[in-house]
């Protein structure tokens, strides 16, 4: 179903406080997240187990789901990160950080690995 | 206890109490969370204290002496470096950076200039006013946020600009009218009051309310019944009185309006509303406030406007200054460079993966004082002193006023501060090597 990405900043998912005081496990756990409206989570089918795969035309990410009021629907939200920023894209040498569109659908996929994301740029070294 | 200036955000509080002993900092008063978090982070347990190399695949600990011999080796052998970040460091360290990168010819720039520096540049071709925090306290009378959320990126923003009390007005928070005009319920709605206004916009529809204001400037009657961009007839209305009728109104913009788009430019729309605007205003005027992260994301641009007349970025062959056209953004996504030198940022967590798997695949030199995605890509990782706690200078605040940061206690290891550190490569490139 395609939908919205906003990357945004939140305090309790911030990736300079994790990458300062936290461990790999607690990156994971505040920045591999989405944020989507309850009734977007109803229309998708999603249940809490669940996964969402994010997709633009190059890239996907595999990140957990929490359900939020405030995010409007037709749209999901991702805290700044590693993880979000394999879907904001470069438009005329400026960055897109908003209003990406994106692909999301449910998966049992395990959420991208922090660890995964470093091999992945250090393999064409 | 002593008063110090903080240097958790852009907005530098300069009223922190911290109680210290020259070795310990053990209590900190009147800080916010983030403030709080910076001044943790010398004795946090991700703190680099030791220089590291890339051997083998991995980062090992070294001795100075041989971290600099590798930095070196990586600057000598690169001829066409580009040198990055420089917000989280004082003025003073990116005068040492700038005359590093004219030593080695290389191009440098901030990350104002993926930020708050492309406004900058074109609000200044519209003669738009920009306000400082002191005259928002003492005059403002409406707020605007737009695309931007302080209560979460710059905790104490509102505290400041909105709930104080101003020398010039007999009131406060009274008489401040906030609109908040966002497509996600942040957290800085929850500070609104009744007669403040908020405004949920529809995702990407800016350029709509930008082009209705425009009009609607111009000819009464102009919104459609049903509203523009998800947002009802009335308030939109009472938005326009607000623009129009403020006697020192502001502006804050956040990263949600300086999105780029392929049909249109959503900051020029929005400087020509300004200026319509400020043109009708018949007792005042509507200004800008531009949010920034990173506590010198201001510095920069004042930096390199002083010592080189040039605003932000700069490029250097055969030591001498260039004109040019590329971008940051530019040099990376066409693979402009053969190194990097990363200064107090997160490249590697902040931009899009077609540029951060870029520069991931060149040597990359990392000062920084903690890990983060970029050091775990880093040839080289430099650590040096936190600004604002065991080192001093000059920063700019995000409203362009200069505010003194101090050394409080000593680093660890003694390590050096960014500008000790940027020097002193400057010096073993000249002496011919790190000896």
């Amino acid at each position: 179903m395609e939908f919205i990405l906003n990357t945004i900043r939140r305090i309790d998912n911030d990736q300079v406080k994790e990458f300062t005081f936290g461990t790999e496990q607690s990156l994971e756990e505040k920045l591999a997240v989405c944020f989507i409206n309850p009734k977007d989570f109803d229309k998708l089918n999603l249940v809490s187990s669940l996964h969402l795969k994010i997709s633009n035309k190059e890239k996907h990410v595999i990140v957990k789901i929490e359900k939020d009021d405030n995010v409007p629907a037709g749209t999901v939200t991702m805290p700044v990160s590693i993880w979000s920023n394999r879907l904001s894209e470069v438009l005329n040498n400026e960055l897109l950080y908003k209003n990406v569109a994106v692909n999301v659908e449910a998966t049992r996929e395990p959420i991208l690995k922090f660890k995964e994301i470093i091999q992945e740029l250090l393999v064409k070294k | 206890m002593k008063r110090f200036a903080c240097s958790g955000c852009s907005l530098l509080c300069d009223d922190i109490i911290v109680k210290s002993d020259g070795l310990f900092v053990s209590e900190v008063i009147g800080a916010c969370l983030k403030g709080k978090e910076r001044f943790d982070q010398a004795t946090s347990q991700n703190r680099i204290t030791k220089p590291l190399v890339r051997k083998d695949g991995e980062l090992k600990e070294v001795s100075w002496d041989e971290a600099l011999e590798r930095t070196i080796q990586i600057v000598k052998k690169s001829s066409n470096p580009v040198l990055y970040g420089f917000s989280n460091v004082t003025c003073e360290a990116q005068e040492a950076g700038i005359k590093l990168a004219k030593k080695i010819d290389g191009f440098i720039d901030s990350n104002a200039s993926i930020c708050q520096g492309k406004f900058l540049n074109k609000a200044k071709s519209h003669g738009i006013n920009l306000t400082t925090i002191t005259e928002i306290i003492n005059k403002g009378d409406l707020i605007i946020l737009w695309g931007a959320n302080p209560a979460e990126t710059i905790p104490r923003l509102l505290n400041k600009v909105l709930f104080s009390r101003g020398k010039f007005r007999m009131t406060g928070r009274e008489i401040k009218t906030l609109v908040i005009i966002d497509p996600v319920k942040s957290a800085s709605f929850n500070v609104m009051g009744v007669r403040d206004l908020s405004l949920m916009i529809e995702p990407d529809k800016d350029i709509e309310l930008i082009r209705m204001l425009k009009e609607e400037c111009c000819s009464a009657d102009s919104i459609p019944s049903e509203g523009v961009a998800g947002m009802d007839k009335d308030d939109l209305k009472r938005l326009l009185l607000h623009l129009t009728g403020a006697e020192n109104g502001v502006i804050i913009l956040g990263q949600g309006v300086i999105q780029p788009h392929p049909d249109y430019d959503l900051v020029e729309e929005l400087l020509d509303l300004l200026q319509m605007i400020n043109e009708r205003q018949e007792k005042g005027r509507i200004s800008l406030l531009l949010m920034g992260g990173h506590f010198n994301m201001a510095g920069f641009d004042h930096v390199a406007l002083s010592s080189h007349g040039v605003f932000g970025k700069l490029e250097f062959k055969d030591n001498q200054l260039v004109k040019t056209k590329a971008t940051f953004v530019s040099k990376i996504e066409k693979k402009d460079f053969d190194s990097s030198i990363i200064v107090g940022t997160d490249p590697i967590s902040h931009l899009p993966f077609s540029l951060s798997s870029k520069i991931a695949k060149k040597p990359l030199i990392l000062i920084d004082n903690h890990r983060t995605a970029t050091s775990h890509v880093a040839e080289v990782v430099l650590p040096t002193a936190i600004t604002g706690i065991e080192s001093g200078g000059l920063a700019y605040r995000l409203d362009q006023v200069p505010i003194e940061l101090h050394k409080i206690i000593n680093p660890p290891n003694n390590l050096p501060s960014d500008e000790e550190l940027l020097n002193q490569l400057y010096e073993l490139l000249n002496k011919g090597g790190s000896e």
